[in-house]
């Protein structure tokens, strides 16, 4: 039999002015199961919670309702109270008699009588409340970081200096991504791979990383504090730990002319080789789909040369399985490519800008390589087509992004900048040429932006025309660019002998597969989503999964940095408690009237429901119900409306408890 | 001080199924602003509009109510990601199949209701209790359990028949 | 005016079903076939699962093979699947409720060996089971029906089903409903649901009301009212169209079953034509993810949200 005990609150004289209090408590001490009714001037109050207490233990009540303001006040308040007074602070429910009666109303008999009722609805749901015990989860306190790009090394760098093992795979031969790439950075015009490479090599040197280059996530099973990571370790055809770098079968390998794609295609390297000179781990990989001795079975000329035998033809693929607490993704951008169009992409091609039809027309990654003093032309800038220096170049912005009928509908952040860059680089390098930009508008919000885009006009001589390209054809050894400048409103031609596109960022290739092994949700692009745009934007829906960098959405390099600490720092405080406590507002399965038509399961935004398999102690499957991850369940309870049979329920907000209180009407 | 009240013959029933993070704290919020609605409606709390039984408003009715009124977040803002958007999916289902059965829909009302929205939760819940109370008592649910036997007419020969020759 | 439904290919039918049920189970591809075959009464069939490649010639196809088979899959024989992989025949409308099935984890593909029926229509529940085919006698959902054929059956027969286009009755019965004020819809299902004995029998012969414990039974709480009487009943009704929405494919076994004629299948198939206009879904046609009531668009139609 329960003894429940109500108290209701004047709030000073916000309750009780409208409505009258004292009879509140004589009705619903009449109630069936209330023990114990009174009335007081501050429940809230420090005596008002002594009373509550006292009265708990004096009258050995088993539930209690406070009728005062909204739970959204003081529900934690009074069940912290009853807490302390012995009881689970689950048996203790609100009644909100102020923001949605006395405040609402002005008539004290028809707020009287609602009061009651409220009153009488919640003493009927307490009867039905359960012991909830705060459900704790144990915590790895390792964290896996995808990509290793400068927002995966920013992030893993972080946690590991922590104090953290981290476990960062990479899917290229080396670590540094696209900001190895890079000439050099805007707005300081400082050498990427001066930044960039110290950062590579802290990574290989930490004791507390552990790196898996040329290698991607196979499968991820297990939530929050405690996943299990398997990571595919691509064959690299070199043992890393016998290699020592030296290079000499590189040197050696007959296979030279392969066009590097860490140099946009415009450098050559051997079937065996290091993507750069500076890559982490300074340890060559097979080609195996250029490599003569992969092709035909001959030449093994590298094993021979290797001295520590690194060199293993035999090598296959790795699976390892790493146990990590939290994740941190950080699988960065690719640029969209306009010469073709990618099956099943909704993206259109361009076509009107020859890029891939005519040699002289790159796109902005390329010119870094160009400009690039470790890039294959030395940093000297060089058309492709004939190596000759460019006098006149042509610079257009917005390639697909911002165009809602190819597509692309969002803005990718870094083209304005980048331009702007790529402007200064050239008049620096080519003192007699002449830079052009056809831009829409000039986005450059950021400390120092505007003022380094300004500079690029007014004392690095580029030419700024708003308006987009019309056409743009190939006429002897020129490009004719013909636009509109729409700021006069006069056609433009020019005659140029390089064009450089500013591609859009999109999402890497493969990027909605690993979202589905995560678990994590992505947008119309497969740009990675977060938790909340504004109050959450590090962390996924899915718990203790974090994002970091250009997987999100467009960004720039101190954006993604600034991410990536952020993310470490959600790493961290998740990773400073032992255990993780949560508040028991969890769906519950009732394995007896389960019949595993997993309704629940493709209704969880959360990915909480499992499949689990019950067995008679022969080990004879019975069957498959459903489980809740009680680490990973969100709590809305939507499994519970979906599910035919009831066999989940939310605690905390089960069938009992609604139905009674739509029975106590 | 006050307006005369306008007393009316009939104050329907009214039930409200709120999620807690919008409608909830929407509701809270035409409290603090010390907005005026009629006293005619009953809160019920669910974590999210996901968690809300299509049986519930069933129950509801059952149990006297002369309105229902199902409110949350609006879409993109629920706090559970998507518990809304299934709630919208099977709130229009159900509500076509009540309408079917015959039940008037002017008795149920949907609405998105944020924590910014004090007006509107006002508004809705005026709107609804004014609708109601002009339509009168929900009268089917209740009739119906007052009746205990068949209700159905002998309308074939045989039975006619069977039941003549008892 | 009476149309005559031409069911002379079911003879060759039954005769291929017999052939492919004996090789099969020869074979050992499957264990059971659960099928058709003659029943006491002359021209009436009834259920059957045969283990021995003698007894295929027992098996039939009829306008009298009314049954969905696939309940005996699920609840009624829950022992079969367990047995290995297991032959069934099946109408197109049954074929609907194995493949909801599957989406449901109820069953698995492959567990299944399909013999797929060329069916032109079977008798409804009213007529004698040696009547003759005829858009009279025919029962009602053969006359909505949009699977004469099943596909993605193992087998099928080679012969082709004739299917004149008949007058839909459930789509009339619907829209003349429809028509009607809510409180004349009240008022007729009012009556429907007051005859209803509370026997169960539709819940027992759904393919789909596959749950060990019915929401309906429990009684903690009771969420829905169970003594037979009309507030109980209409209660049920609406708890039972709800949960098979976006689900049933409209095999009608339960108002067959019905000893009522309550119009059971009519809620269905409004509810189904309701999904269809709200999302495009139609239930039976592929094993899906996740039905229309358990996916949701960002841009789903809520003109009915204020």
């Amino acid at each position: 039999m329960s003894r429940i005990g109500v108290f209701v609150c004047h709030c000073g004289e916000n309750i009780s002015r409208t409505v009258d209090v004292e009879r509140v408590a004589a009705q619903v001490g009449k109630m069936p199961g209330v023990a114990f009714a009174t009335d007081y001037k501050y429940m809230c109050s420090d005596p008002g919670q002594t009373l509550l207490k006292k009265t708990i233990q004096e009258q050995k009540l088993s539930h209690v309702v406070v009728a005062a303001c909204s739970p959204r006040m003081h529900e934690k308040t009074f069940r912290k109270a009853v807490e302390a007074a012995g009881l689970n602070p689950y048996l203790c429910e609100m009644a909100n008699i102020r923001e949605h009666c006395s405040w609402v109303h002005e008539d004290k008999q028809e707020a009287t009588a609602k009061a009651i009722e409220i009153v009488g609805m919640l003493v009927e749901r307490v009867k039905k409340n359960r012991v909830l015990p705060t459900i704790t989860v144990p915590v790895t306190k390792r964290s896996l970081v995808i990509g290793g790009g400068i927002a995966g090394i920013q992030a893993a760098l972080d946690i590991a200096d922590a104090g953290h093992h981290v476990v960062l795979v990479e899917r290229d031969p080396s670590i540094g991504g696209h900001m190895a790439q890079l000439s050099e950075t805007f707005p300081t015009l400082d050498c990427s791979q001066c930044i960039m490479t110290p950062k590579m090599v802290d990574v290989a040197n930490h004791p507390n990383i552990t790196l898996y280059s040329y290698s991607e996530i196979e499968q991820v099973d297990g939530y929050i504090g405690n996943f299990q990571v398997t990571i595919r370790r691509k064959a690299r055809s070199v043992d890393e730990d016998k290699c020592t770098g030296c290079g000499v079968c590189m040197e050696k390998c007959p296979v030279k002319k392969i066009p590097n794609k860490f140099d946009c295609n415009l450098g050559m390297r051997p079937a065996i080789y290091v993507p750069f000179p500076q890559a982490v781990p300074n340890t060559p990989v097979i080609d195996r789909d250029n490599c003569i001795k992969f092709k035909t079975g001959k030449c093994g000329l590298c094993q021979k040369v290797c001295g520590p035998g690194a060199v293993d033809y035999e090598q296959e693929d790795r699976l390892v399985v790493e146990p990590v607490g939290a994740i941190v993704v950080a699988t960065g951008f690719d640029l969209y490519t306009i010469d073709e169009k990618p099956k099943g992409s909704m993206i259109k091609g361009y076509g009107e800008f020859g890029h891939g039809k005519i040699p002289d027309v790159i796109d902005g990654m390329t010119f870094e390589r160009l400009a690039s003093a470790s890039g294959p032309t030395g940093g000297k800038i060089l058309r492709p087509s004939d190596g000759k220096e460019p006098k006149q170049i042509v610079f257009i912005q917005c390639i697909g992004s911002r165009a809602r009928e190819k597509g692309i509908s969002y803005c990718s952040k870094v083209c304005c900048m980048y331009t702007a860059k790529h402007t200064m680089l050239y008049h620096h390098k080519v003192h007699d040429g002449q830079a052009y930009v056809f831009f829409m508008d000039a986005r450059t919000p950021g400390k120092a932006y505007d003022e380094f885009w300004r500079r690029s006009i007014e004392e690095e001589e580029a030419v700024y025309i708003r308006g987009m390209v019309s056409r743009l054809y190939q006429k002897g050894d020129k490009i004719v660019v013909m636009g509109s400048d729409i700021a006069v409103g006069v056609q433009v031609e020019i005659e140029a002998d390089m064009v450089v596109l500013a591609t859009a960022i999109q999402p890497r290739t493969g990027a909605d597969s690993l979202a589905q092994k995560l678990g994590i949700s992505y947008d119309k692009y497969n740009f990675y989503s977060e938790a909340h745009a504004k109050l959450r934007p590090v962390e996924c829906a899915t718990a203790g999964i974090y994002l970091v960098g250009a997987c999100q959405g467009p960004k720039d390099i101190p954006d993604t940095v600034s991410q990536a600490s952020a993310a470490a720092a959600k790493v961290m405080t998740l990773f400073a408690k032992d255990k993780l406590e949560r508040e028991p507002i969890v769906a519950r399965v009732k394995e007896a009237g389960c019949v595993g038509c997993f309704a629940c399961k493709k209704v969880c935004a959360y990915g909480a429901v499992e499949e689990k398999e019950i067995r008679d102690r022969q080990g004879n499957l019975i069957k498959v119900v459903a489980y809740v991850n009680p680490g990973v369940c969100g709590g809305c309870g939507t499994c519970q409306a979906t599910c035919p049979s009831k066999s989940v329920e939310l605690d905390g907000y089960t069938d009992e408890q609604i139905v009674a209180m739509i029975e106590a009407l | 001080m006050h307006p005369e009240k306008l007393k009316h013959d009939f104050e329907p029933k009214i039930i409200a199924f709120v999620c807690t993070w919008c409608t909830y704290a929407g509701a809270d919020l035409a409290g603090t602003s010390r907005m005026q609605y009629p006293a005619n409606v009953r809160v019920l709390k669910f974590p999210c509009t996901g968690r809300i039984d299509p049986v519930f408003i069933l129950k509801a009715f059952q149990q006297g109510a002369d309105g229902v009124l199902v409110s949350g977040c609006h879409p993109g803002d629920c706090h559970y990601i998507a518990g809304n958007f299934h709630a919208r999916r099977r709130f229009a289902a159900f509500r076509k199949l009540l309408e079917f059965v015959g039940v008037d829909l002017e008795r149920l009302q949907f609405s998105w209701v944020s924590a910014a929205e004090g007006g509107k939760w006002v508004e809705v819940v005026t709107d609804l209790t004014e609708k109601v109370r002009n339509m009168g008592p929900m009268t089917e649910f209740k009739e119906l359990a007052l009746e205990e036997q068949w209700s159905g007419t002998i309308d074939t020969p045989e039975l006619k028949e069977a039941y003549n020759a008892i | 005016m009476t149309q005559t439904i031409d069911t002379t290919i079911y003879a060759a039918v039954s005769e291929a079903i017999q052939a492919e049920a004996k090789r099969i189970l020869t074979a050992g591809e499957v264990t059971a076939v659960v099928g058709y075959a003659a029943a006491r009464r002359k021209g009436s069939a009834q259920p059957i699962v045969i283990t021995s490649a003698v007894d295929a010639q027992k098996l039939i196809f009829t306008p009298a093979c009314v049954n969905n088979l696939a309940v005996y899959l699920t609840k009624a024989k829950k022992e079969i699947p367990k047995s290995g992989r297991i032959g069934i025949v099946v109408k197109g409308c049954d074929l609907k409720a194995l493949v909801g099935l599957m989406g449901e984890s109820q069953l698995k593909r492959e567990q299944l060996y399909l013999i797929g029926v060329p069916c032109a229509g079977v008798l409804a529940s009213t007529i004698q089971p040696d009547t003759g085919l005829t858009s009279d006698s025919i029962a009602p959902k053969c006359l909505e029906c949009d699977a004469h054929l099943p596909q993605g059956c193992d087998f099928v027969p080679t012969q082709t089903p004739v299917s004149p286009e008949l007058e839909k009755k459930y789509a009339a019965e619907i829209a003349r409903l429809e028509a009607l004020t809510p409180q004349e819809r009240w008022a007729y299902w009012k009556e429907q649901f007051s005859k209803c004995i509370k026997c169960y029998a539709c819940r027992q012969v759904c393919p789909f009301c596959f749950c060990e414990q019915c929401l309906c039974d429990r009684n903690k709480p009771q969420m829905v009212d169970t003594t037979p009487r009309p507030a109980g009943n209409t209660a049920w009704h609406i708890v039972r169209a709800m949960h098979l929405a976006g689900r049933c494919a409209g095999c009608a076994e339960c108002e067959r079953v019905c000893p009522m004629d309550i119009p059971l299948n009519l809620l269905n198939r409004k509810m189904a034509k309701e999904l269809k206009e709200l999302y495009d879904y139609e239930a039976g046609f592929q094993v899906n993810d996740k039905g229309p009531l358990n996916s949701y668009t960002e841009k789903d139609d809520q003109s009915f949200i204020k």
